[in-house]
């Protein structure tokens, strides 16, 4: 019974990125009063691809975030988010935090958010000039602008909540970063 | 013996060769299928619906929840400037019973002009309420999921509106789901009139909070302030539903939509010019407008033919 508890425990923690990036996505999708100024929800999915890529790269392959990608931008919907788009995000910040591991080892917080701040502007990018190239036509960035930003600041809580899990994590020993 | 240690070693090198270049492989899966979604439209409409056909029932289990949440929020930000919303409706209330007596003596004179000319209405609107269960959540692109579907009478193309307006129209449909493409979003194209001077235009989003106005035949005439109307050119729109207000005018014609899009919870999907195709009994269909007019009888033509004499 005990070594069951422990398979499902370890089963469980080996499947939570992967729900957890579900999850955010549907929560993306929800349609929560945000305040006027915001009319497009925060990253929440490419942070928690983010975080987990750094700490929990095996958590989450290659295919699952090709996967989940895909669905994120079957679910948007419309020209502006043409599928693809956000899989292609996903992948290519997992390469290049895989990549650059060695940097990302053992620094601190403020390197965490910086490389979170200018891979996810990098990603922000990204899908800008490809739905301007793809429809042909200038699309006002603002909407994007402000996401990035609000994701900006959402992201220290987002890893600090994500953090506390990781210390309880049966695998690593506690508190060994963030 | 060595034939499978052969077919293992094959195996082993394929698998290394997968494992080496699968990302290159899903990156270019990924760039792929933007193309391909850019070249052939119908496929990929068919997986996105499979995929909505699956997520919807979560959205809309998760919408009640949302709901709340939202109502909470707007309960505090409302306290916060209640008496100044009071004055401002009461006197908001004045002016509108001023136009309410207007409008009825309105309508009585158009019905009684109407009958003079033997003039035929279109075809009656009817309405189906929907549940917003979801956001696009992408910066650039701007729509809504609902809550109904084909089951429910909605198809593509049929508008959809608030109480203050149009916000968008039906893009795709599935059973029990559909998506509104929203005024503000890229692709979306509306024939409208100008309200005052009635001049014909075309109204394009793009992507921020103002819709542009194009193709109009001459910006001369339109002002700040002037109200923005459907056409009903196109067919499967109303003619007359309030769409926006121009804003400005300064750098090209920009309208400020009336339906407030941000926190909506549930709209309404106009069914128009389906009634002639539908046969048995239907629930007596709701006329879009002002509501409650008096109802002109056939019996006043004459008397209102004597009348105008």
């Amino acid at each position: 019974m005990g070594e069951f508890l422990h398979q499902l425990d370890r089963a469980l923690y080996a499947a939570l990125p992967g729900a957890l990036v579900s999850l955010l996505i549907l929560l993306t999708l929800a349609p929560i009063r945000l305040p006027d100024v915001m009319s497009a929800a925060p990253l929440l999915p490419l942070m928690a691809v983010y975080h987990f890529c750094l700490f929990r790269a095996d958590a989450l392959p290659a295919w699952l975030l090709f996967v989940l990608g895909m669905l994120f931008d079957l679910l948007q919907g419309g020209p502006g988010a043409p599928v693809g788009i956000s899989a292609l995000q996903f992948l290519l910040v997992r390469q290049v935090i895989l990549g650059n591991q060695k940097y990302l080892v053992s620094v601190s917080f403020t390197f965490i958010w910086l490389g979170y701040a200018i891979l996810s502007a990098a990603a922000v990018t990204l899908s800008w000039w490809v739905a301007a190239l793809l429809t042909w036509r200038w699309i006002d960035p603002q909407p994007a602008f402000f996401q990035y930003i609000v994701s900006l600041f959402l992201y220290p809580i987002f890893g600090w909540v994500l953090g506390r899990g990781r210390n309880r994590d049966p695998l690593n020993a506690p508190g060994s970063r963030s | 013996m060595a034939l499978r240690n052969a077919v293992a070693q094959t195996a082993a090198s394929v698998r290394q060769l997968v494992q080496r270049f699968s990302l290159a492989l899903l990156v270019a899966a990924a760039a792929g299928t933007m193309l391909i979604g850019k070249a052939d439209t119908v496929l990929l409409e068919r997986v996105r619906a499979a995929a909505l056909d699956l997520v919807s029932p979560l959205l809309e289990a998760m919408s009640r929840p949302v709901a709340t949440v939202n109502d909470f929020i707007a309960t505090v930000e409302d306290l916060a400037d209640l008496r100044a919303e009071n004055a401002r409706l009461r006197e908001e209330n004045a002016r509108l019973l001023a136009w309410q007596s207007v409008a009825r003596r309105l309508e009585v004179e158009n019905g009684e002009l109407r009958g003079l000319l033997n003039f035929k209405e279109g075809p009656q609107a009817t309405f189906i309420t929907a549940r917003v269960v979801g956001d696009s959540g992408s910066a650039f692109v701007r729509s809504m999921l609902l809550n109904v579907g084909r089951r429910a009478g909605v198809a593509s193309g049929q508008a959809v509106v608030t109480g203050e307006g149009l916000i968008g129209r039906i893009t795709e449909v599935g059973d029990s789901w559909s998506r509104v493409l929203l005024l503000s979003d890229l692709s979306f194209r509306l024939p409208v009139l100008v309200e005052r001077t009635r001049e014909r235009a075309i109204l394009t989003g793009d992507n921020s909070p103002l819709a542009k106005l194009v193709m109009t035949q001459s910006v001369v005439g339109i002002q700040v302030g002037d109200r923005i109307i459907t056409s009903g050119h196109g067919g499967s729109f109303p003619v007359g539903i309030p769409v926006g207000v121009v804003a400005s005018t300064t750098d090209g014609i920009r309208v400020r939509p009336l339906g407030e899009v941000t926190r909506l919870e549930f709209v309404r999907v106009i069914d128009y010019g389906i009634t002639g195709l539908v046969t048995g009994p239907a629930p007596p269909p709701e006329v879009f407008g002002p509501p409650a007019p008096p109802p002109a009888p056939p019996a006043a033509k004459p008397a209102a033919a004597s009348k105008g004499r």
